[in-house]
Parts: C-alpha cells; sequence; structure tokens
C-alpha cells in the first residue's frame, strides 16, 4: 500500500479536488459525518441503548440467573408498586427539601461572596482563586473532610467542645443532624461554583451603568438594588437551574456519610435507586424510581424554559 | 485593571473576605493535618500533633490496594482525556465549520443537552446491564469509556465555542491550497483552540479523577476499582483507620488543589462553561 508509486498516483488527485465546488461541498459534508460519528456513536450505545434498556427494566420483572438477566413483561406494574411504598415518598420528600435548601443557601452565599470579593483590593487575587478550590475537591473525600470534623468518636467539633467543658454532641447519629449536616457539606462543596458563575456575570456588567447610577446621585444599596441585582437576575436563574439538577443528582457524599440513615433521614433519590438496584436487586422498582427521577428533573427544567421565555414575551410586548 | 488597582481597600470587607477564605478551606487542611498523624493522636482526646508519615507507608504499603487503585484511576484520567479531547474536538468542529446533516445535528445536539440534566444514577441499571452484555464490567476499560460519555457532551459544546472563534477564511485558505478537510483541521485550525483544548483536558481529566458512582458500580472493587472506590472503603462509620483515610484523602485532593492553585484559568472556564452548557 505504501509503495512510492500509490503516493505519486495520489498527487493529481489532490489539485483535481479544488477545481469543481460541487466535489469540494460533499467532501466537507462527508468529513461533517465522519467527525460527528464517534461521539454519535458514544451517544447511541452508551446512552440510547442503556436509557431503552432502563425502560425494559421497568416494565418487567427481571431476575438474575446465573449472571443472565431474564425478564418477564409486568406492564406498568412496577410504577404501580413504586407508588405503593412508603419509601418512595420519603426518599422524594427528603430529596425535595435538600434541593431546596441547598439551591437557596448556596445561591445566597454565593452572591454574597460575589459581592464582597469584587468589593476587594487586597485580596482579590488570592480570593479569586482559593474559593474554587472546594468544588474541585473530589466528592469522596469531601466526605472524609466531613468524617474527620463531624464525627462523634473522633471529630474536631467534639474535640473542640469537650475542650471547652461542654457535652459531646452525637451530630451526624441523629436524623436532623445527619440532614444538616448533608445540607451545609453540600453548600460548602458547591458555592464556590456560584460564586464563579455570578462573579462572572458581575464582571460583565459595563461599568458605565455604574458610573451613570453615581452620576445621578444613586447610594450604594440602590445601586445594588436597581442596577446590579436585575441585571445578575439572568445569570442567577441559570445558576439556580444548574444547582437544582445537582441537587437531584448528589450522591457521593451522602453515601459515605450517612449511607442514607439514619432511619433514612438522607436518603436521597439517587441512594433509594443505588439500595433498590444493588441491595435489594429489585432491578424494576429501581427502574420505575430512575424514570420517575428523569421525568421530574425534565420537567422542572421544562417550566424554567418555558417561564423564560414567557417573559421573554412579555418584554418583546 | 486600571480602575481596580486605583481603588481604596476597605478594611472591613478585606477581613470579612480573610475569614470566609479561611473558613472555607480550614475543613480541607484539617484532614491534611490529620493525614499526617498517627492514628492513636487522631483519636486521643487531647490535642496533640505528633508528625508521622506512617499512614502513606500503610496505605501504600504490601497488601493495600491502594496503590493498584492510584494506578487505574491515573489510566483512567489519561484514558478520558484523551478520547474527550479526540472525539470532543472533532465533533465539535463538524458542529461549528462543517455544517453537518440535520438528521444528524438535531438528535446529537439534543442528547448532547439532556444528557447532564439526567441524574447519572437513574441511569446506572441501564448502563450495568448493556456493560454487562459487553463484557465491559469490572474494569478500568469500561470505566474509560463511560467517563468519556458523560463528559463529552460538555467537551464538544466547549470545543465548539472556540472553533466559531476561528475565522473561516483560514479553513478556506487551507482548503484552496489544496489540503483535505482532515489536514486543514489539523495543521491549521487546532493549533489555534490550544486554549479550548487545556480547558478540556484539564477539566475532563479532574471530572474523571473524581468519579466516584460508575466506580463503585461498575466494578467489583480491590485492586479493579479506581481511587475514589479505594477511599470510600476506608469510610466506615466506626472504622479505626481514620489516619489512612485522612491520608487517602490527601492523595486524592492535594494534586487537584495544585492543579486549582496553577491552572485556574482553565478551570474556571470549564466550571462556568460547563454550567452555561448544562
Amino acid at each position: 500500500m505504501s509503495s512510492p508509486g500509490t503516493v505519486r498516483a495520489a498527487r493529481p488527485d489532490l489539485s483535481r479536488r479544488r477545481v469543481p465546488r460541487r466535489t469540494q461541498w460533499t467532501g466537507r459534508r462527508a468529513a461533517s459525518v465522519v467527525a460527528l460519528l464517534p461521539f454519535g456513536i458514544f451517544l447511541l450505545v452508551f446512552a440510547v441503548y442503556p436509557f431503552i434498556e432502563l425502560i425494559r427494566l421497568s416494565l418487567t420483572k427481571t431476575n438474575v440467573n446465573n449472571a443472565v438477566f431474564v425478564s418477564t413483561w409486568t406492564g406498568l406494574g412496577n410504577f404501580i408498586a413504586v407508588l405503593d411504598d412508603a419509601e418512595f415518598y420519603r426518599s422524594v420528600g427528603v430529596t425535595a427539601a435538600f434541593v431546596i435548601l441547598t439551591v437557596l443557601l448556596s445561591v445566597a452565599i454565593g452572591l454574597a461572596l460575589a459581592l464582597l470579593v469584587d468589593r476587594a483590593v487586597i485580596l482579590l487575587p488570592i480570593a479569586r482563586n482559593a474559593l474554587v478550590w472546594p468544588a474541585v475537591v473530589t466528592p469522596v473525600v469531601v466526605s472524609v473532610i466531613w468524617l474527620l470534623i463531624l464525627s462523634p468518636t473522633v471529630g474536631v467539633l467534639n474535640k473542640a467542645l469537650e475542650s471547652l467543658g461542654l457535652p459531646a454532641q452525637g451530630w451526624i447519629n441523629s436524623g436532623f443532624g445527619a440532614f444538616s449536616a448533608v445540607v451545609v457539606i453540600d453548600v460548602w462543596h458547591w458555592t464556590p461554583l456560584v460564586f464563579l458563575f455570578i462573579y462572572t456575570a458581575l464582571k460583565g456588567i459595563s461599568p458605565e451603568l455604574y458610573e451613570a447610577a453615581r452620576t445621578d446621585g444613586a447610594t450604594e444599596r440602590q445601586t445594588l438594588f436597581h442596577v446590579t441585582l436585575p441585571l445578575l437576575r439572568p445569570a442567577l436563574a441559570i445558576i439556580m437551574l444548574l444547582r437544582t439538577v445537582q441537587g437531584v443528582k448528589a450522591f457521593d457524599e451522602m453515601f459515605l456519610l450517612t449511607h442514607g440513615g439514619p432511619n433514612n433521614a438522607t436518603n436521597l433519590i439517587s441512594l433509594r435507586i443505588r439500595s433498590l438496584f444493588f441491595d435489594q436487586l429489585n432491578f424494576g422498582s429501581a427502574a420505575a424510581t430512575s424514570l420517575y427521577a428523569v421525568i421530574a428533573v425534565l420537567l422542572v427544567v421544562a417550566v424554567a424554559v418555558l417561564i423564560r421565555n414567557l417573559r421573554k414575551g412579555r418584554v418583546r410586548g | 485593571m486600571d480602575k481596580k488597582s486605583s481603588r481604596r481597600p476597605n478594611i472591613a470587607v478585606e477581613i470579612t473576605l480573610g475569614i470566609v477564605v479561611i473558613v472555607a478551606l480550614i475543613p480541607i487542611a484539617w484532614t491534611v493535618l490529620q493525614a499526617f498523624l498517627p492514628n492513636r493522636a487522631i483519636t486521643s482526646r487531647s490535642w496533640q500533633f505528633p508528625f508521622s508519615l506512617i499512614n502513606f507507608e500503610t496505605i501504600f504499603g504490601e497488601g493495600s490496594a491502594f496503590g493498584a487503585q492510584t494506578l487505574n484511576s491515573i489510566v483512567i484520567v489519561i484514558g478520558t482525556a484523551a478520547l474527550c479531547l479526540i472525539f470532543g474536538s472533532a465533533a465539535g468542529y463538524s458542529f461549528s465549520r462543517l455544517g453537518p446533516p440535520k438528521w444528524l445535528t438535531v438528535p446529537a445536539l439534543g442528547l448532547a443537552a439532556l444528557l447532564p440534566l439526567v441524574p447519572p444514577m437513574t441511569l446506572v441499571p441501564g448502563l450495568y446491564v448493556t456493560m454487562s452484555s459487553l463484557g465491559l464490567l469490572g474494569g478500568s476499560f469500561g470505566l474509560i469509556l463511560l467517563n468519556t460519555l458523560f463528559n463529552l457532551p460538555f467537551a464538544v459544546l466547549l470545543m465548539k465555542s472556540y472553533f466559531d472563534q476561528v475565522p473561516e477564511e483560514l479553513r478556506e485558505a487551507a482548503l484552496v491550497d489544496g489540503a483535505s478537510e482532515f489536514r486543514a483541521f489539523r495543521v491549521v485550525i487546532l493549533p489555534l483552540v490550544r486554549p479550548g483544548l487545556a480547558a478540556v483536558g484539564i477539566f475532563v481529566a479532574i471530572m474523571a479523577w473524581n468519579e466516584f458512582l460508575l466506580g463503585l458500580t461498575m466494578t467489583s472493587g480491590g485492586e479493579s476499582a479506581p481511587l475514589t472506590v479505594g477511599i470510600a472503603s476506608l469510610v466506615q462509620p466506626y472504622s479505626v483507620t481514620w489516619g489512612q483515610m485522612a491520608a487517602a484523602g490527601t492523595v486524592a485532593a492535594v494534586p487537584i488543589i495544585v492543579l486549582a492553585i496553577f491552572a485556574n484559568r482553565q478551570i474556571v472556564s470549564g466550571l462556568t462553561g460547563g454550567a452555561v452548557k448544562g
């Protein structure tokens, strides 16, 4: 194949190619398909096909026999069975509370941080760099970090309490304590992302607007509420939506720190799906619960997009 | 920049921010500190800090799977970053410059937008069955493919936004000079989007290094698992291996933080870019 003859023969080909326009266009079209092919195959094999498998699992009763999945059709039985399970509602409730609390807290703190960093001069470069770190720390290590703080036996919090002569606390040993801890940990982990996002949006606001506000004699507070915050609204909306999606995805930190306990107080939907599938081997219910979760996320996103479009329509008149 | 430096620092702002940064970083610093303490100092009721490397010696010593797991993670990071860079820049270039046919772009972009919205756990049942029938369960190769899947939409869209900034004339000029589409891409365009490749490569590497759920569900643990799963096996509610746990956590987290210090711009562009597109 690589004989000198073929190389020479290929040359006239190249020069001929640039003449007819149509050939060039089809070359581009072929290249466009070839370049997209790996991405397309990945999506087909590892996203579309597993999703079809997920739907199939949800509509069947599946058992594992000698490492082979054997399924019998049950129609919507799994979906109905899931709705009959009190644990499902408990898990949905925990997830909803978790999402609402973590989204509100991280966006409020992230916004405050962005405004604070924006006013800083000396610490600006350090803060802008260091405040990113918690967001890139391995989620599993986030559990380790907080276990070393909250553990009733070796945690630094109890150590500090005892040094001050105060009684040690159970922290993550009670349902309320564990749920609060999981919220605090998630907020610590992901507020940096919110901060970054809002800070970037803040830097995008034109300085002339602030100058105009100053010439008009606006106070700092007026500038914040009538110039800065309204201009940040799109960024705030996007980051809230993103954090909502992230909240439903949450798994690693809780799986390690609380295992969904105590008494399922931190049993987020992702933890419930894992336990249904891998511990109880109830593949049908795991798949049906998964599909409920996917539908819920897509509904939230669809509503958000709809609201945005309605707003846009109203502004345009 | 000029405006910044001419502004007078507000002492209250600087002090508040200093406290915030310290509070945000103390949890990380505490774990790193514990990694260098023997177990008896960690469990002790009093405050004592005898420096020791025993935890690192134990987790990388004989009979521990942690060394093998760290190697697995490095292999997964390199494989995932390479696949995401190759496939991501090819697809991103196609979307940006080559005008692929609608029947291909609409489903591909639709799926690329949907995938980041779906909680990965909800796909695990379907993925587990798929990987099991492809014989890809339990190894690093399967994890490279799955990590690539979850990072590829981000890589494609971020690369597309970088290709969008390259003037179209450059590609045309290369074609007129007789270059093939592939050559124009490889020799003329690709060197111009190096900042994009750096951002995608670094960000995807961090995501693959940090990944836990797929490693947990698609391997059976032990020497076949990535390092995150190894750390997880050290985290037991009433475990006595606190020092090893802290040391393993330090091994996983510190390289990423060092990367965050020196490649801050790329990571920020990955975090915020991924956020907008996700």
